[in-house]
């Protein structure tokens, strides 16, 4: 393992990484046979030094397997957040770092000059202006320092606002940071946060997490740049065809929103696509790179389009109606004893989300979905199996599949028990 | 400007650390590095800390053999741009009023002024989300939360008086272990034991939601008790096995939804069938029950014995109910 490193300059392939070892579990070294050896040994020990005691190894024929193993409603802390803090650096990036900082921590500005004469005289040092220069620039937009022109000059000063003292001097401040630390929208950032500050969270727990869309965040910065200046974006995403490694056109499209699903462990971009004319909603794992594009002239008008669409889907799609046909409101109609099972139909009204559900009967409860993709609606109805008295309208292909699914479903548990174990 | 930056990273993080004081000793690099760094950060860091032929040049070696820094003063935390628009975006999220009063939340508006949010909420669409979610701006609601808090955080022992899943009344001595949020119920919930004569009785689950009185009676719990311990007295003593198959990209989609859980896999060469096995908290018995059957025939309940006996006669109930028992109507 000559020449291996904790750190890594790309987070694309550590996300394509822990993707595969966190949702399949059970795959071997054979069966990432698009990469090198090499590289997967080094991923996977990468992944192993982050995620520690979450790794799960299974020894088989193949080879041994690596899976990610948490239940992550039970861990105080995100263990892929580790992805973030590993990425690499020159010996003169943590050095001008912590001499830029040194240099400025008395209070003083001081030009670019005054700096790398102090770091060259002071601490011995030989660094060329260049590279303080740059170095400088670079901190001036990360907020470290503030770069202050005078005349013709620039005058650098160190940020006086320190973690301590957000944490100290604002009352509850630190049981946020702890709790919107582990919480979806850059809970990564909040984390920073608590390790500048010595701190971790000690009091949140996080029921039905992903942890794993953290690795999405370092995508959405770009996304929500683009919503903002109404700009058009390419996609450059991880081939959905792995194996056969084709590489598709990046699509060109308008993003409007992240769509955001706490039940299925996905996230998704909301966006129309002008070369098909429709919306859709790209996964956010499967995206890549994002690269912003020119200003969408049109924009208020998809916009409208967008938020008259939206309101009609019961999850994230904006369905397929070239392919369906017209598609008519599905009426699912319930059955809950009003006496004995209220919470059936408090779960009907808390989950029904766009639909509208009314009593239609003695114990009967009809919702009625007029919504672009009656198979989402479908596959929630589920959830109710064993109180669904009848299916109406949607779409043949939505309603055949539920009355063949209940058949296949019969057949699967009604007979034997040879199956149980 | 980038969260995936070497500003917010763990070497220097460990370097900054070491930096505090004027000088250390290569135990106190080890020790620091063990404590922080990542499981094989011990293997390739202290080479770069240690005066020697790798080192970054942070220290030199005193003739006394301790490492001094090259640096004069103690590195600050600087809160960066990023940080601060990552606060400014949380400062409007309803949730926040939870643990700021309103004058301190307006003290940090004036601190971060000029700051651009990160995102904004309409950013976001959370789109199957439960409606009934707590109300975050109500003034008990807040009140309960703080005293939750603050009792989880030194163990002290409440009276509380809240109304079950079951519409019961419920009140005792209760003490509080760790506060849970759940972003699909977008609730907040407490984990808890339940004291009679100071001893544990039982373990439970509160919604803060429910909370109708919580009073400090006052006393702290001193029995040494883990959130470990709790979690496994409410762990399935069998695992739920499914079996998922290919069919309609289901092991994808199964693989995704139950990621949250604490899982095991074997797949079938053969077939591309995977065998799950899944463990979960006797409390969600039928939430992962319900996930489990919309999942429809592309996956199948193989294991416990109880779970897929409870999937079974919903089924048949529901095969009833579209069939009656005339297997003709099939299809």
């Amino acid at each position: 393992m000559a020449g291996f490193s904790e750190l890594i300059k790309n987070f694309d392939k550590i996300r394509d990484y822990v993707r595969d070892f966190f949702i399949y579990g059970c795959k071997v070294r054979g069966d990432f046979d698009r990469r090198s050896t090499r590289t997967y040994d080094d991923e996977k020990r990468r992944v192993e030094s982050w995620l520690g005691d979450c790794i799960r190894y299974d020894d088989s024929v193949r080879g041994r397997s690596v899976s990610i193993s948490v239940d992550s409603g039970h861990i105080p802390e995100n263990p892929l957040y580790n992805a973030y803090y590993s990425k690499s650096f020159t010996d003169n990036d943590i050095k001008l770092h912590f001499l830029i900082i040194d240099v400025l921590s008395d209070g003083s500005r001081r030009t670019i000059r005054e700096i790398t004469d102090i770091i060259n005289g002071e601490y011995g040092q030989l660094f060329d202006e260049q590279l303080v220069r740059s170095k400088l620039k670079e901190y001036a937009d990360e907020g470290i320092v503030i770069a202050e022109k005078q005349g013709k000059t620039m005058y650098y000063s160190l940020s006086g606002d320190r973690t301590e003292d957000y944490i100290k001097g604002y009352a509850g401040l630190e049981d946020a940071v702890k709790f919107f630390s582990e919480t979806q929208d850059f809970g990564i950032i909040g984390n920073s946060i608590l390790r500048s500050a010595d701190l971790n969270n000690d009091l949140f727990f996080i029921k039905h997490n992903y942890m794993i869309h953290t690795l999405e965040d370092v995508i959405i910065p770009d996304i929500l740049n683009a919503i903002d200046s109404r700009a058009y974006i390419s996609l450059e995403t991880f081939s959905a065809d792995k194996a056969s490694g084709k590489e598709k056109k990046p699509p060109i499209i308008v993003p409007m929103q992240m769509l955001v699903s706490v039940q299925t462990g996905r996230r998704y971009l909301a966006a129309y696509t002008p070369g098909t004319r429709r919306f859709s909603a790209y996964r956010l794992d499967f995206i890549k790179k994002v690269k912003k594009g020119a200003v969408c002239d049109d924009y208020e008008r998809i916009k409208e389009q967008y938020e008259r669409n939206i309101s009609k889907c019961f999850g994230v799609s904006f369905g397929m109606r070239r392919d369906t046909g017209a598609v008519t409101p599905v009426k699912i109609t319930f059955y809950a004893d009003e006496e004995k099972e209220p919470h059936i139909i408090g779960r009907l009204e808390r989950e029904k989300r766009c639909a509208v559900l009314e009593k239609t009967g003695e114990h009967l409860y009809t919702l009625t979905a007029d919504v672009h993709d009656p198979n989402e609606v479908m596959h929630w109805a589920k959830t109710f199996i064993g109180r669904i008295v009848s299916v109406d309208g949607g779409c043949d292909t939505a309603r055949d599949r539920f009355y063949d699914d209940i058949a296949r479903m019969k057949e699967m548990y009604g007979g034997s028990n040879e199956h149980i174990q | 400007m980038n969260i995936f930056s070497e500003i917010y990273g763990t070497y220097f993080r460990i370097a900054a650390k070491l930096l505090e004081n004027e000088s250390c000793s290569e135990k106190t690099v080890r020790e620091e590095i063990a404590c922080r760094g990542f499981r094989d950060s011990v293997l390739f860091l202290p080479q770069k800390i240690i005066p020697g032929d790798e080192d970054w040049g942070l220290f030199r070696r005193a003739q006394d053999g301790r490492l001094v820094r090259i640096t004069k003063n103690a590195p600050p935390h600087i809160v960066t741009k990023m940080q601060k628009m990552w606060l400014k975006a949380k400062l409007s999220d309803p949730r926040m009023r939870l643990f700021m009063d309103d004058d301190t939340i307006s003290r940090l508006e004036e601190k971060l002024d000029g700051i651009k949010p990160l995102y904004h909420a309409e950013h976001f669409r959370v789109t199957d989300r439960y409606s009934d979610s707590d109300d975050f701006t109500d003034s008990t609601y807040i009140a309960n939360f703080r005293a939750v808090l603050d009792a989880v955080k030194h163990r002290k022992i409440m009276y509380i008086e809240f109304t079950s899943g079951h519409g019961n009344r419920i009140g005792g001595k209760f003490v509080l272990l760790k506060t849970e949020y759940s972003p699909k119920n977008d609730k907040f919930r407490a984990y808890c034991f339940w004291l009679k004569n100071e001893r544990i009785r039982s373990s439970g689950i509160i919604n803060i939601g429910r909370i109708t009185k919580i009073e400090d009676t006052g006393r702290v719990f001193r029995t040494a008790v883990s959130v470990e311990d709790f979690f496994s007295e409410r762990k399935c003593s069998e695992p739920a096995v499914i079996k998922v198959t290919p069919e309609r990209n289901g092991a994808e989609r199964f693989m995704m939804e139950f990621a949250s859980y604490e899982k095991h896999t074997v797949r079938d060469l053969e077939t591309g069938v995977y065998t799950v096995e899944m463990w979960y908290d006797l409390q969600d018995e039928t939430e992962v029950l319900i996930r489990l059957l919309s999942f429809g025939p592309v996956i199948e309940i193989l294991g416990s014995e109880r779970l897929r006996s409870l999937a079974a006669e919903r089924i048949a109930r529901q095969y009833d109910l579209l069939f009656g028992n005339n297997p003709d109507d099939v299809g």
